[in-house]
């Protein structure tokens, strides 16, 4: 896959733009954080009406067979837009796990509902502080699955989750129809409420293991890593975006007879950013071309903790330039503030990432 | 097998066949006169091979290829510790401005022997009072009415090699009446002439790469002169941006993140690794992340040249991000040795070495555009953001008051 992008790339980027701008605002996700576990089902209409839902799939399910990077321009676009949608990198993540590690059965089942966008997935690798526990609370036992998992995302709207288990060989990935008797969700107050966040308890329900797994955490770390590239170039779309506001802002407002912009103490501010977004940027890009090489890993990771310094760094700084308005609940900065820091928690904080990194890096050492 | 992969492959079995020769072992030891020689023969080596002057028109001694296949050899090259350096002053600017404003003859000459390494070139452009604002220089050459010969009378400072150098370009006020970007005149200049003194400046590392250099009464013919009397400013521009593109080091030219995975490893405090360290891991992930970014950055502007589009602001971001990072990086590794921190080998390299790439760390953030400078210039040119207030803007520089 090439890093520059190519005719038909920049026209879904473009598209993807123009229909969120369209269709979206920011007063619409205001009336979502207000009400705890809330998800915007017309927008989620639109992404499967573009096929936004269909994007890496095969076309046996429905699919239009594209990748990564793909992906990411549309999640780039919605980055900006700082939609409602988190389901957009949920189900790709659960979809990438039955890809990976399901059956046919289980594959011929849910993938052209994912792929139409019919059906909505999540994943719930963590118990509190870790991303991938080693020895899971959750038990499965004869195909029956039962215990708790917190704060998945997407959890309070998802049809079907892949869960990290543990059972009496060892943690296993099981997939749940949570159609069934015995699942709970508590839908959780988050400071972004549209993620429809949710504790997920299971109370002796059907559970089926992916037997492509068979080192669950590891496939486990792996589905968090595509996922992670996904995510973050939503992040970098979310910083840009902010960037500009910030430039925007900067250039209008004027203070002792000047643009602010012209102050260096602002100017330099607003250039840094430029450059943590341009970082975040090329690491994103470069990781989706990585994706199927040994060292995806690698470059996964690094994109991950460049786009979580940029969205948080950024987004941080544009408040501090808009000054007095940018606390405010009527700019939209706040919406940015929020987006930034529930990205960078849901899909695994930076030490998460950052121990990541030195272990693939002292693998590749010795 | 594109052309460019096979460019590439070529190009590295040659320089992988002069390593022993020329590479960073072959020059631990060496005397600096010993360690110039070296680099004198590595560049005719590369002559000779074809690799000189890659992008350069074939009438001057080059290659007549394009910009591409010359970061690609640059690439390779940069890995092995060539003694290059005295030299990417020289062929990186003053000969190829000097080829572009003189007449046919003497300057193919001049720049066949700069390709071999057998003459260098300095560039005379800052002084003491004029780092970052270039237009505000001092030095001055008037001119004889009679002969039209210009008289330099004035000190040039922070010349990189001007002590090796043969001939320099150099940037003078020839009319201190008018605006100060309109009264400069480029001319080149014979750095053995009489009343050319060059002193070398020894940096905080100990090294003396760099000069102070006066004039006093040096006359030059007005056949040394580049572009019109009063367009110098123009002239010195255009000399800055010849290198639109270069290789880059996302290291930055200091020890690379696998020596600092492999140093984390082998150090222990309280008896177990520093690598297990939160805080050893934090510092090394994040340096390895922008690292990897500079690298997905250069990699993309490549593929730009090789699609037929101008990098853009790559070249800036590599130089404000690369630096700071092995300072940091430096810095912090210096901090984990503990007491044993503090030891320094004055032979060791930037590249091998945490205490010398620390300390040298400071002169990659200032020389070529200070940080300051180009984040101003990420801020105008890029985000359109408004310039500075200039005071001097207009005015003519013998009434700006100093």
């Amino acid at each position: 896959m090439s890093v520059l992008f190519d005719e038909a790339q920049l026209q879904i980027a473009d598209e993807a733009q123009r229909l969120l701008t369209a269709h979206y605002s920011g007063e619409r996700l205001k009336t979502y954080l207000l009400e705890r576990g809330t998800f915007d089902r017309e927008l989620w209409a639109l992404f499967g009406a573009q096929g936004w839902t269909a994007i890496c799939y095969p076309e046996a399910f429905g699919g239009l067979d594209l990748g990564l990077l793909e992906l990411g321009l549309i999640a780039e676009a919605c980055g900006a837009a700082v939609t409602g949608v988190a389901a957009l990198t949920s189900s790709f993540a659960l979809g990438q796990a039955l890809m990976h590690f399901g059956t046919d059965e289980q594959q011929s089942h849910w993938l052209p509902r994912l792929s139409a966008g019919s059906a909505i997935g999540a994943i719930a690798f963590a118990e509190g502080q870790d991303m991938l526990p080693g020895a899971p609370t959750l038990r499965i036992e004869g195909g029956r699955l039962s215990g708790m998992k917190p704060a998945v995302t997407a959890g309070g709207i998802a049809d079907a989750v892949i869960v990290l288990a543990q059972s009496e060989n060892g943690p296993v990935l099981a997939l749940v129809d949570l159609a069934q008797p015995g699942v709970t969700r508590s839908l959780l107050d988050t400071f972004d409420n549209s993620r429809c966040t949710a504790d997920l308890t299971f109370d002796d329900v059907e559970a089926r293991e992916l037997p492509g797994a068979t080192d669950a955490l590891a496939g486990a770390r792996e589905i968090l890593r595509l996922q992670a590239v996904i995510v973050s170039f939503e992040q970098v779309g979310g910083a840009q975006k902010m960037l500009t506001t910030a430039r925007d802002y900067a250039l209008t407002r004027r203070a002792f007879g000047q643009p602010i912009g012209a102050f260096q103490s602002v100017k330099h501010r607003i250039a840094e950013d430029y450059v943590l977004v341009e970082l975040a940027r090329a690491n994103a890009i470069h990781a989706a071309s990585r994706a199927g090489q040994s060292d995806f890993g690698l470059y996964a990771a690094a994109a991950r903790i460049s786009a979580t310094e940029a969205y948080d760094g950024v987004s941080r700084d544009a408040v501090q330039v808009h000054g007095g308005i940018g606390v405010t609940w009527e700019a939209d900065l706040h919406l940015h503030q929020r987006r930034a820091r529930t990205l960078s928690v849901e899909t695994g904080p930076l030490v998460f990432w950052e121990d990541d990194v030195i272990t693939q890096l002292q693998g590749t050492a010795q | 097998m594109t052309d460019l992969t096979a460019y590439r492959n070529a190009a590295r079995a040659w320089i992988e066949s002069r390593v022993a020769e020329f590479g960073r072992d072959a020059r631990r030891g060496l005397s600096p006169a010993e360690d110039l020689e070296l680099g004198r023969r590595y560049l005719r080596a590369k002559y000779e091979a074809g690799y000189s002057g890659i992008s350069w028109p074939k009438e001057n001694g080059g290659q007549g290829l394009s910009p591409t296949e010359k970061l690609t050899f640059d690439r390779e090259e940069i890995l092995h510790g060539f003694p290059t350096e005295y030299f990417s002053i020289s062929l990186g600017m003053p000969v190829p401005i000097m080829l572009r404003y003189l007449p046919d003859g003497w300057k193919q000459e001049r720049a066949i022997a700069a390709l071999r390494g057998d003459e260098i070139w300095c560039q005379l452009f800052s002084e003491p009072a004029a780092g970052s604002d270039l237009a505000a220089l001092r030095t001055r050459a008037i001119q004889d009415p009679d002969t039209g010969d210009w008289v330099l009378n004035g000190q040039k400072l922070w010349t990189s090699w001007a002590h090796l150098a043969d001939y320099g370009v150099i940037v003078a006020r020839s009319d201190p009446g008018v605006a100060k970007h309109r009264g400069l005149t480029y001319f080149w200049v014979d750095m053995k002439a009489p009343g050319v003194t060059v002193r070398p400046v020894t940096l905080a590392a100990g090294d003396a790469h760099v000069n102070e250099v006066y004039f006093d009464d040096v006359r030059i013919p007005d056949a040394q002169r580049l572009g019109p009397v009063g367009g110098g400013f123009g002239v010195a521009m255009e000399t800055l941006i010849i290198e639109r593109y270069s290789a880059t080091d996302p290291a930055a030219n200091g020890p690379s993140i696998a020596r600092a995975i492999a140093d984390a490893t082998r150090m222990t405090r309280d008896g177990r690794a520093l690598i297990e360290d939160g805080r050893v891991r934090e510092r090394i992930a994040r340096n390895f992340a922008t690292q990897a970014a500079l690298a997905a950055i250069h990699r993309r502007a490549l593929l730009s040249l090789e699609a037929g589009t101008q990098p853009g602001s790559e070249g800036a971001i590599h130089k404000l991000v690369s630096v700071r990072n092995r300072q940091r990086l430096s810095e912090f590794m210096i901090d984990i040795q503990g007491v044993s921190g503090v030891q320094w080998n004055e032979q060791a390299t930037r590249k091998d070495d945490w205490a010398t790439s620390w300390l040298t760390a400071p002169t990659g953030r200032i020389a070529g555009g200070a940080d300051e400078m180009l984040l101003n210039t990420i801020a105008e040119r890029i985000l359109g953001l408004p310039q500075d207030h200039r005071p001097d803007k207009g005015v003519p520089f013998n009434e700006i008051p100093g």
